[in-house]
């Protein structure tokens, strides 16, 4: 007998295609989205029939923007530029998430408000901060409860924060600055915060506008907008400021004045590191306060000038400063070299080189790893820098030392108001700095690269900078692939 | 010193939680019209630290937060302090690299970052062994679009398709690579759940959602270059970090030097994916009821805020 053997072709499962070539913003979320809804809905009811797969290919017609509700969009710009904004809807329970993620909000709801606050130790690590510089890879630097409550005594003594006060959240809390000379010292001592998640010289103002606060603490390039916004739009500031802090970078003189005359406000120009939890030198809000000067260590802290040998010197003597306190970091994370050298006799050494004068004010004049040596003379970058700026179209000057050979080059980065030749410059900066110190090189920039607290981050103007927005093939290491 | 408060240890949520007793009404923070209290911050931050706590996280851990200045950032903050963990907060315009290295080197347990970063987190966690857990929140998410340069390919699956997420990121990858491959991209690659790539830069990417046991897998292709001047005009983005907001892209015509056609995408998409899942695909529309859900969503799109 024989079988027959019918080779029964299994059909092949049919998907869907939706083609829309030509659609707009809203569409790149709705169709996706009316599809899923339509699959579970179909489950719901059930409805058989419903396709295994759809695929949906699509473009759009004109630019367009598709954002989350918290993005902030400005639609006069929008239409200016042509640019469709869609929005995409507040995700509601059971929204769309990306595989293997929790949602926090899904979190917090299925949580209990109900919490007994681990017990802590002083020495227990409460904060891990990374500090890029603004040389080499981040380091993290520990950070302890204890860090974190001296910190707070000694800028208490100067802010005198109360439940009375409103303080502007402008600056970043990932940053030490913003976490702890803002978020942590406020919410400590009962005062409220304006939060401000995305900064913009228009958003700064306004929050200011609406909300009346007492406490503006920024960085130099927020008051410098600042101050341009209000001539610009001729409003007022409220009057209810009563201090304002600038840390994080110099604050010229001339803009310290002027924003003290529209705000009414003493404006307080500060310094500290990472590695001190914020401030730990702040011109007094009593007391005299000296142009330049980064002011008096804070109650807790204690600073000196150091020379190479880690011996203190005297008034006027330029050498590295040196931070004890403690506020002052155990040390950097998994970086027990690094920690090493970081310290001499339980002084921190801040990598920034400046002197006091006789009343005990300090001055910082640059970061060490900065200094540029050439034909064995040692050059300050922010003395060529600020022979740079003195020229009236210069906007912005960043100057490095760049190897060539054996020997270091002056290279200065600049932005300009206007036009300028470089030969000008230099003939600029030979009339004011001996020849070794001019620089051997000029280039004129659209930007430069700063960080989110308005340093000129050096690191990517030196030629062999790696850009690390790019992800490269190679696992781990600094190789590109190519 | 204050660590030392009437022979009580001290340590760095207390003081708020001392106010939130006292003074429950007392306003902690303003943000978008909204005022909260410091009662509801410290319930918050309660509930972040048991939902944390469940999680697996504990004392001594560390946790990272990639947040900008918004109400989460605070109460995952907090929750993490009162659990006795380590707080890692970064910077959010750290980019891959950098991103990385951090996470490595804290040997992070947790990280909480805004929704918009998924793609990217996806694309490092594989290097990530100590990284359990990622918990995502806010609605920043950023989509440009261009006529001459954006294509969308989506697909929406049951779950059961696709198994396990490691695998579908997998083979969506080599979907995707298998169509570059055919627009005549050469050198493309793709590392497991990353972006597809031309050396180090990023031509497509995408990232699986799911849903009640449906899956959608939302990808962009880059077929000419992407003119981003005018959308960042309408975000506003601080000159000085406008390029790090933006990962550099290219494009299938920078590489080819010719943007295909619509209908040459069409039929490569096409042809990949019925090869890939040894299906046939056939033109069609949407059916009655996922039209009526597409005008809804349209409508929610366009309303201003």
């Amino acid at each position: 007998m024989k079988w027959k053997i019918f080779s029964r072709k299994k059909r092949k499962e049919q998907w869907r295609l939706i083609f829309q070539p030509d659609g707009d913003m809203a569409d790149v979320m709705a169709l996706p989205g009316a599809v899923v809804e339509g699959q579970i809905a179909g489950r719901y009811l059930l409805a058989s029939g419903g396709t295994a797969g759809t695929v949906i290919i699509q473009g759009v017609r004109r630019k367009g923007i598709l954002a989350g509700v918290d993005v902030a969009i400005d639609h006069q710009a929008a239409s200016e530029h042509d640019v469709d904004v869609a929005y995409q809807p507040r995700g509601g329970r059971a929204s769309l998430r990306p595989a293997e993620t929790v949602n926090f909000e899904e979190m917090m709801l299925n949580a209990s408000d109900k919490f007994v606050s681990t017990p802590t130790d002083p020495e227990d690590l409460a904060c891990l901060l990374y500090t890029s510089g603004t040389t080499g890879r981040p380091k993290g630097v520990r950070l302890t409860v204890k860090n974190f409550l001296c910190e707070q005594q000694a800028t208490q003594k100067l802010l005198e924060i109360t439940p009375q006060d409103k303080i502007i959240g402008v600056l970043p809390f990932f940053h030490v600055f913003g976490l702890s000379n803002v978020l942590l010292i406020g919410l400590a001592h009962g005062a409220s915060i304006v939060l401000i998640p995305q900064y913009s010289p228009g958003n700064l103002l306004k929050a200011i506008i609406e909300h009346h606060p007492t406490l503006v603490i920024a960085i130099p390039t927020m008051f410098g907008h600042l101050l341009m916004l209000l001539e610009r739009k001729k409003v007022r500031l409220p009057q209810n400021i009563r201090l304002c802090v600038s840390g994080a970078a110099p604050l010229p003189k001339e803009m310290i004045g002027a924003f003290e005359t529209c705000s009414g406000a003493r404006v307080l120009e500060g310094y500290g590191l990472t590695e001190t939890v914020a401030a730990c030198c702040v011109n007094p809000p009593d007391g005299v306060c000296k142009a330049g000067s980064i002011g008096l260590p804070l109650s807790g802290f204690e600073m000196k000038i150091v020379d190479a040998d880690g011996k203190e010197l005297p008034a006027e003597e330029v050498g590295e400063i040196a931070v004890r306190g403690e506020g002052v970091t155990p040390g950097y994370y998994n970086l027990p070299q690094d920690t090493e050298e970081a310290f001499r006799d339980g002084w921190f050494l801040t990598g920034d080189t400046g002197y006091k004068d006789q009343d005990g004010y300090f001055f910082v004049t640059d970061r060490k790893k900065e200094i540029i040596i050439k034909g064995g003379l040692n050059i300050s970058p922010r003395e060529v820098e600020d022979v740079l700026l003195s020229h009236p179209v210069v906007k912005e000057a960043a100057v490095i030392g760049r190897k060539k050979g054996e020997r270091e080059e002056i290279v200065a980065f600049v932005t300009t108001r206007g036009e300028v030749s470089a030969k000008e410059l230099v003939s600029h900066c030979k009339q004011a700095l001996s020849s070794f110190k001019v620089p051997d090189e000029i280039c004129f920039m659209e930007t430069l690269p700063m960080s989110v607290t308005g340093k000129v981050l050096k690191k990517e103007l030196t030629g062999d900078y790696q850009d690390e927005r790019r992800i490269e093939r190679k696992e781990t290491g600094s190789g590109s692939i190519d | 010193m204050s660590v030392e408060s009437n022979g009580k240890r001290l340590g760095l949520v207390q003081s708020i939680e001392r106010w939130a007793a006292s003074s429950p009404d007392l306003i902690a923070f303003h943000f978008d019209g909204e005022s909260i209290t410091y009662r509801d911050l410290n319930l918050r931050a309660n509930r972040v630290a048991n939902g944390l706590e469940a999680l697996g996280v504990e004392k001594g851990d560390r946790v990272a937060i990639m947040l900008p200045n918004i109400p989460e950032f605070v109460y995952a903050l907090l929750g993490i302090l009162k659990l006795g963990a380590v707080a890692v907060p970064f910077n959010t315009l750290y980019k891959g690299g950098e991103i990385l290295h951090i996470l490595k080197d804290s040997g992070a347990k947790v990280l909480i970052a805004l929704t918009n970063f998924a793609p990217m987190i996806n694309e490092i966690r594989p290097e990530l062994p100590a990284l359990e857990q990622v918990i995502l929140t806010g609605e920043r998410n950023l989509l440009f679009a261009h006529p001459e340069s954006t294509a969308f390919i989506q697909l929406i699956l049951q779950r059961d398709l696709i198994r396990d997420v490691d695998g579908a990121y997998q083979k969506m990858g080599h979907i995707l690579l298998k169509i570059m491959e055919d627009l005549g991209v050469k050198e493309a690659w793709y590392k497991h759940r990353g972006s597809i790539r031309v050396r180090g830069t990023k031509i497509a990417t995408f990232v699986i959602f799911e849903v009640e046991g449906i899956a959608l897998v939302n990808a962009v292709v880059f077929l000419g270059p992407m003119d981003t001047k005018a959308f960042l005009r309408v975000v506003w983005v601080p000159p000085e970090i406008r390029d790090k907001v933006i990962e550099p892209l290219t494009s299938v015509e920078q590489e080819t030097g010719q943007r295909p056609s619509w209908d040459q995408v069409k039929e490569t998409v096409v042809a990949a994916i019925q090869q890939a899942f040894q299906v046939e695909i056939k033109e069609g529309s949407m059916v009655r009821d996922e039209r009526f859900g597409y005008e809804k969503l349209r409508s929610l799109a366009y309303k201003a805020r």
